[in-house]
């Protein structure tokens, strides 16, 4: 039982911090009515069982296959099949991905039915598919990750010109939204399974990154230009954000089961589908690998359901109530230092961030410690949310005064970086926005938003997730110029000297 | 060289250990005169019939390469076996291959090679290396033959048979290292099954090769 053990101890530990953060809040800054805590407790525990699960049933189901299909895929040689299929493949898990459905439901709703929600869905899903294909044909020809980012976000900051602010809040968070729990997971796999191989091991190595990174920018360049050529000015109507009133204590639990557990299970039927389709026409794999995948994918869906029903079931709602009570708080700075503290937290309960450190530790035969990058990225997300936070107190300061700098530097930096981290640290961005982040985060900034007067609910809780995608890039690259500084060889000019 | 102990004056130890050992054995080497090591990630067997009906049966490991004079590793072994007990269910696996030179490092003098005369072998290394996907193929076949379960390392490279192209980068494909401990007494076994289950001897298939072992801590 080794296998099992271990891995609920190591999923209790990422998930522990938040939860001690939370019952520290409740009793001192922020009381919290006790149902709530007893469905947030329940909910942890929902958590830690199903991302145990989940994990193996990444492990066994959809890495395999991604990675099956990436090798598959450059092994017909051919360059229209790859960028045709890449787009294909990219298309349908991004169709499916429940996060891009609630997000197009929202914007549907802020703009009063201007942008549609299939709209918006299918326009994403088309930005990402195409710069998935882009992305697989720039592994194959070897062109350097920094350069396809410089001209990619050169194109948003052109774009971004003519959007109004609340739709540039959106294009970024659609980028975060679109990146979910399922689709990184096959895109890193993906990504691995085309370059793994190459020859030229540096090479094979760095370029297993930074396909998750080049997708996201998809999702941004297409909501910009589709709310440039709609043009919707001004967001209209506004958010529903109160959820309906639960008395009972399992209450929300039974109610969301169901209606997650159909969206998990659309959001996995394409990866299933191309999996069938690829088994017949090119990957022939034996019985008892089928039967490995199958039963990944079993695990990947139960534990997806048990996962999102624990963080919208029990987490959500505490969310908002320590928002909008700590925002009231007299010391503003309380507000602030929490915010920090639960985006410190959170993200290491997050699923594809596991997914991601996973592989850097794979990839790099540990050269690069799963650690290392969990402290990067915490301490990188909490700064976002803190930064947040100040947003919501201060009406002045609005969203692109962070991003525009933002990006500017992680662009920059990605010229000093080793070229490994670069696609790690732009990857990580992408993962960092999951679902953990998207409701509990966003449930937090809302809960403030409406404590504080000055604030807008919705254009302060769109651009967080926008800030949790960005501080990840800055993070994780500070951190490979630290290796670089830190891992040249010490001593070696002694031991030279010391041989004549 | 020395000649007190024959053509082997050094011994590379090899040490698979759970996921995060690595490191600590690294410093424990270290603090024995030892000037480095390598570590590689691997991943092992579980013997659990109820694990093995929910696929769960692939463990993270790390394994570590140590180079060092006859006396030092056996040494360094005996201390690694106080610190982890090996002879313990889930805990690992040590042992030792003679080496008969090494350069490059300073710290490897064969002055300090001790009890001469080789042991008396007791135990094989056995070496697959296949295509990517077949390693649990060898390590059921083994397994039948009685041994207790195997390593499994990540690899690539080619042999004649494979294309070198696409596109325009260099191809090297997938393989996978399977390493096996065995009594002398059940290797040929072994080995019998394992070519037979693989077909070994068909080109393009994989290679195997047996290597002496000098000594085994954790192989019950």
């Amino acid at each position: 039982m080794n296998v099992l053990t271990h891995k609920l101890k190591e999923v209790s530990f990422a998930v522990l911090p938040i939860t001690v953060i939370v019952m520290l809040l409740n009793i001192t800054v922020a009381p919290v009515e006790i149902t709530f805590i007893f469905r947030f407790l329940l909910g942890a525990l929902l958590i830690v069982l199903g991302l145990s699960i989940f994990l193996f049933g990444v492990d066994l189901g959809i890495t395999p296959i991604g990675k099956e299909v990436g090798t598959s895929l450059i092994k017909t040689n051919k360059y229209w099949i790859v960028a045709v299929v890449g787009f294909l493949l990219a298309f349908f898990v991004s169709l499916a991905e429940p996060d891009l459905h609630i997000l197009a439901g929202q914007v549907d709703a802020v703009t009063s039915g201007l942008i549609s929600k299939t709209s918006i869905v299918f326009v994403v899903s088309m930005g990402i598919a195409a710069l998935v294909s882009i992305g697989l044909i720039r592994i194959i020809r070897n062109v350097p990750l920094n350069i396809v980012l410089t001209i990619l976000y050169g194109i948003i900051l052109l774009l971004s010109f003519f959007t109004s602010s609340e739709a540039m809040a959106i294009s970024f968070d659609a980028s975060g939204a679109t990146t979910g729990a399922l689709t990184v997971p096959f895109i890193l796999a993906l990504a691995f399974g085309v370059s793994r191989l190459k020859k030229n091991s540096l090479a094979s190595e760095s370029d297993s990154f930074g396909l998750v990174a080049i997708a996201s920018t998809g999702a941004i360049v297409a909501v910009m230009v589709m709310s440039i050529v709609s043009g919707a000015k001004e967001i209209t109507g506004s958010l529903e954000t109160g959820a309906a009133q639960h008395q009972s204590f399992i209450g929300p639990f039974v109610e969301n089961l169901p209606r997650l557990a159909v969206e998990s299970l659309i959001a996995l039927l394409p990866l299933i589908a191309i999996f069938i389709v690829f088994q017949m026409v090119s990957l022939k794999l034996s019985k008892n690998k089928l039967r490995r995948m199958f039963i990944g994918l079993l695990y990947t869906f139960i534990g997806l359901v048990l996962f999102m029903t624990g963080v919208h079931a029990g987490f959500m709602d505490v969310g908002r109530i320590i928002g909008y009570e700590v925002a009231l708080l007299e010391k503003k700075a309380i507000f602030v230092l929490t915010g920090f503290a639960l985006g410190l937290s959170t993200i290491l309960a997050e699923p594809a961030v596991h997914v991601l450190t996973k592989n850097i530790e794979r990839i790099t035969s540990g050269y690069i410690k799963r650690k290392a990058v969990l402290a990067a990225l915490s301490l990188g997300v909490g700064c976002a949310v803190a930064l947040s936070c100040l947003r919501i107190l201060l009406p002045g300061v609005e969203l692109w005064h962070f991003l525009l700098p933002g990006y500017a530097l992680a662009i920059v930096m990605t010229y000093f970086t080793p070229r490994l981290f670069v696609g790690i640290a732009f990857d990580s961005g992408g993962v960092a926005s999951g679902p953990m982040t998207a409701t509990f985060i966003l449930a937090f900034t809302q809960g403030a938003a409406e404590a504080v007067d000055t604030a807008h609910v919705l254009i302060d809780g769109f651009g967080m997730i926008a800030m949790v995608a960005l501080m990840p890039l800055i993070a994780l690259q500070v951190l490979g110029i630290m290796y670089k500084i830190k891992t040249r060889k010490g001593g070696l000019e002694e031991d030279v000297r010391q041989l004549r | 060289m020395s000649g007190s102990c024959g053509n082997y004056a050094f011994e590379l130890l090899i040490i698979v250990v759970n996921e995060g050992c690595g490191t600590k054995i690294l410093h424990i080497a270290q603090r024995s005169g030892v000037c480095g090591a390598t570590i590689m990630l691997g991943r092992g067997t579980v013997n659990s019939a109820i694990l093995k009906r929910l696929e769960l049966y692939d463990e993270q490991k790390e394994i570590v390469l140590i180079l060092a004079g006859r006396l030092v590793a056996f040494e360094l072994l005996d201390r690694l076996n106080d610190e982890y007990r090996f002879n313990k269910p889930h805990h690992g696996i040590a042992f030792c291959i003679p080496v008969a030179r090494v350069y490059g490092s300073r710290s490897c003098q064969p002055s300090d090679c001790g009890n001469g005369g080789a042991d008396t072998v007791m135990y094989n290394a056995i070496y697959v290396i296949v295509d990517e996907g077949n390693a649990e193929a060898v390590i059921d076949a083994a397994t039948k033959a009685g041994s207790r379960g195997g390593t499994v390392i990540n690899a690539r490279g080619s042999g004649i048979h494979e294309t070198s192209r696409l596109f325009n980068m260099e191809i090297e494909p997938e393989k996978e290292i399977v390493l096996i401990i065995s009594e002398s007494g059940a290797t040929e076994s072994i080995a019998t099954s394992i070519r037979d289950a693989i077909q070994i001897e068909k080109p393009g298939n994989g290679i195997m090769f047996v290597q002496d072992v000098s000594r085994v801590y954790g192989l019950r």
